[in-house]
């Protein structure tokens, strides 16, 4: 059984092994294996500004998108756990429902909806398009913290004289700081690795990164793609490892 | 208007048909000990959560040092809770939950912090100040709840279930723990439980619960001696009941099922049904002047080593009684065993 588990984690991890060697690699062409190693694809990459220019777009669109999430997720989220409303099954499914539409649907159905209000091609309607794909992954996580939120710690700052907002800023949030952060990860992610609304509706000014990878592949296999695509995955990597390392650090405390 | 806390008349019903309070009253001087006592939904909870201010009541009033709670939210009530799960707030550590209420009251840092120290202090935690609450032990943590809920100087200290989770012996050592901070701070205390011997070993007074009901409201011992009713003798202590008829209430004449003739002390009960309770420690081995004796068929002897207890039947109906370890030295099951109490052991309940 352990071999087999082995086997599953090198088909998922099997791209990665492909992808991070042929950054390092001398050859001509995207090539496998590298017939020999060197960084000079990293040169070219960070020397061209038709790289750095959508690297820097991604993140910052991203980071919007994870701002803009955490604003819209966050009172949803208090309200569907803590509230009984009327048609409250309908808002939860309606808050998931970008997860179960096709990209492409939704990137077709903006692209129209942002040509009319005149958004097309922008970084507002980018962070927009992002945003709602954003929000079922970072509504998910803050919904099961925010379940796992012990209420009597509320209660219990407030019979120790705390008005419920004070309650809320010097308790409830601390407490569910570590779910606000992995909730706010996870939009960060969505968004700066999305590929197919960002090929409909960013435009040459907002151009990024996993576009300018698809557009590169299509017109050459240029070898500095490895370098972008690791580069990509060593950032969400990072990302995920530091919240990971937070959480264990959280744990023994 | 002597009372500290006043409840009068709370009514709750959470769907409109059962009432979680049934017309509930009850008063509290300043400085007192009351226990809230009785079995899960009986409603001392709900009664504690209205006190605190955290259920609103259908009907009824809450009034503290004379001040009426309707509409004044918990944080303005100045009372302090220990909740069942402590609820001490696991990001800070247990100095700085206690200096919280401080904080929340506009107190100067340096105020706050020589406070707080004290009150650890108190409650013998003084030397774990910078821990936090998951570094704690059950009982610590209790601890630090406590003094966190009596570092403001509270009018009011609520206790819900506070020893439920700790393991017997640390409950008993909590007890006292409890004793002995509240008569340091002389702190008017409400504490809600289930346990009878708790309620017993801390209380100034019992207020025992059933049904949304306050059935009784009495000092400890009349509550175990004298009970109101049936529930109450039951719920308080281990009990022999039995359907009684007083033949003659002037002069204490009773007929009881399985006893037959038993002398009361006279005047105790009006003429007519009752249930007689007769607690299984108030029975001894019959001697010759004994008034009231019967004979137990003992089925089961428990050995406690200080005391035992023999299961059997008299008369057809069960009864258990509690002797001293060395009188009961030498019975065993099977034995028939002549037991006797004083008139005054015995108490009648009249019918509800």
């Amino acid at each position: 059984m352990i071999w087999l588990g082995w086997l599953v984690a090198a088909f998922v991890a099997a791209p990665l092994l492909v992808v991070v060697p042929m950054s390092f690699s001398t050859a001509v062409s995207l090539e496998f294996p590298p017939p020999g190693w060197g960084l000079r694809y990293y040169h070219a990459y960070f020397a061209d500004p038709r790289w750095t220019q959508p690297t820097i777009n991604s993140l910052l669109v991203a980071s919007c998108v994870a701002a803009l999430t955490m604003l819209l997720v966050t009172p949803a989220s208090f309200a569907l756990v803590r509230h009984r409303f009327g048609g409250k099954g309908m808002v939860n499914l309606l808050l998931m429902l970008p997860m179960a539409v096709p990209h492409i649907v939704i990137a077709i159905g903006y692209y129209a909806f942002l040509a009319d209000i005149g958004l097309l091609q922008s970084f507002a309607g980018l962070v927009l398009a992002h945003t709602v794909l954003s929000i079922p992954v970072a509504f998910l996580v803050l919904t099961a913290s925010l379940k796992g939120f012990d209420r009597t710690l509320e209660r219990a700052a407030m019979s120790l004289g705390a008005a419920p907002w004070r309650a809320f800023l010097h308790v409830t949030l601390p407490v569910l700081w570590p779910g606000f952060a992995a909730a706010g990860l996870f939009a960060f992610v969505a968004s700066f690795d999305e590929t197919v609304v960002a090929i409909f509706i960013s435009g040459a000014n907002t151009e990024t990164l996993p576009r300018r990878m698809f557009d590169s592949i299509r017109m050459q296999a240029d070898p500095v793609i490895a370098v972008a695509s690791t580069l990509l995955f060593g950032l969400v990597a990072l990302l995920a490892l530091a919240a990971m390392l937070r959480r264990r650090a959280g744990g023994r405390r | 208007m002597t009372a500290h806390l006043a409840i009068a008349g709370l009514s709750k019903s959470y769907d409109g048909k059962v009432l979680a309070l049934d017309q509930v009253s009850l008063s509290v001087r300043r400085g007192e000990f009351v226990t809230f006592l009785g079995p899960s939904g009986s409603g001392k909870t709900t009664t504690l959560m209205v006190i605190a201010g955290f259920e609103a009541p259908d009907a009824g009033s809450v009034t503290l040092e004379g001040r009426s709670m309707a509409g004044v939210p918990p944080h303005r009530r100045g009372i302090g809770v220990v909740f069942q799960n402590y609820a001490l707030f696991p990001h800070r550590t247990a100095l700085q939950n206690v200096m919280f209420p401080l904080l929340m009251r506009s107190a100067p840092k340096p105020v706050a912090l020589r406070k707080a120290r004290e009150m650890l202090d108190l409650v013998g935690l003084a030397a774990l100040g910078d821990r936090h609450p998951r570094e704690l032990s059950g009982g610590q943590q209790q601890r630090v709840a406590l003094a966190r809920a009596l570092v403001f100087d509270p009018a009011l200290l609520l206790l819900d279930e506070p020893l439920g989770a700790l393991d017997k012996n640390l409950r008993e050592q909590m007890q006292l723990e409890i004793k002995r901070i509240q008569r340091a701070t002389h702190v008017t205390t409400v504490f809600v439980t289930h346990d009878q011997s708790e309620a017993m070993a801390l209380s100034d007074r019992i207020v025992v619960f059933e049904g949304g009901r306050i059935q009784q409201d009495a000092a400890p011992l009349d509550v175990y001696l004298r009970p109101r009713s049936g529930f109450v003798a039951r719920f308080v202590g281990d009990s022999n009941l039995f359907p009684a008829e007083v033949l003659d209430g002037a002069a204490g004449l009773v007929d009881a099922a399985g006893l037959g003739r038993v002398q009361v002390p006279p005047g105790s009960a009006a003429t007519g049904a009752a249930t007689l309770l007769l607690r299984p420690e108030a029975l001894v081995p019959a001697g010759d002047g004994t008034p009231n004796r019967l004979v137990l068929r003992v089925e089961d002897v428990v050995q406690f080593g200080d005391s035992a207890l023999l299961i059997g039947q008299v008369g057809g109906v069960a009864l258990r009684a509690r002797l001293g370890g060395r009188q009961a030295q030498g019975i065993t099951a099977g034995m028939d065993v002549a037991l006797g109490w004083p008139p005054e052991a015995a108490h009648l309940i009249p019918p509800e």
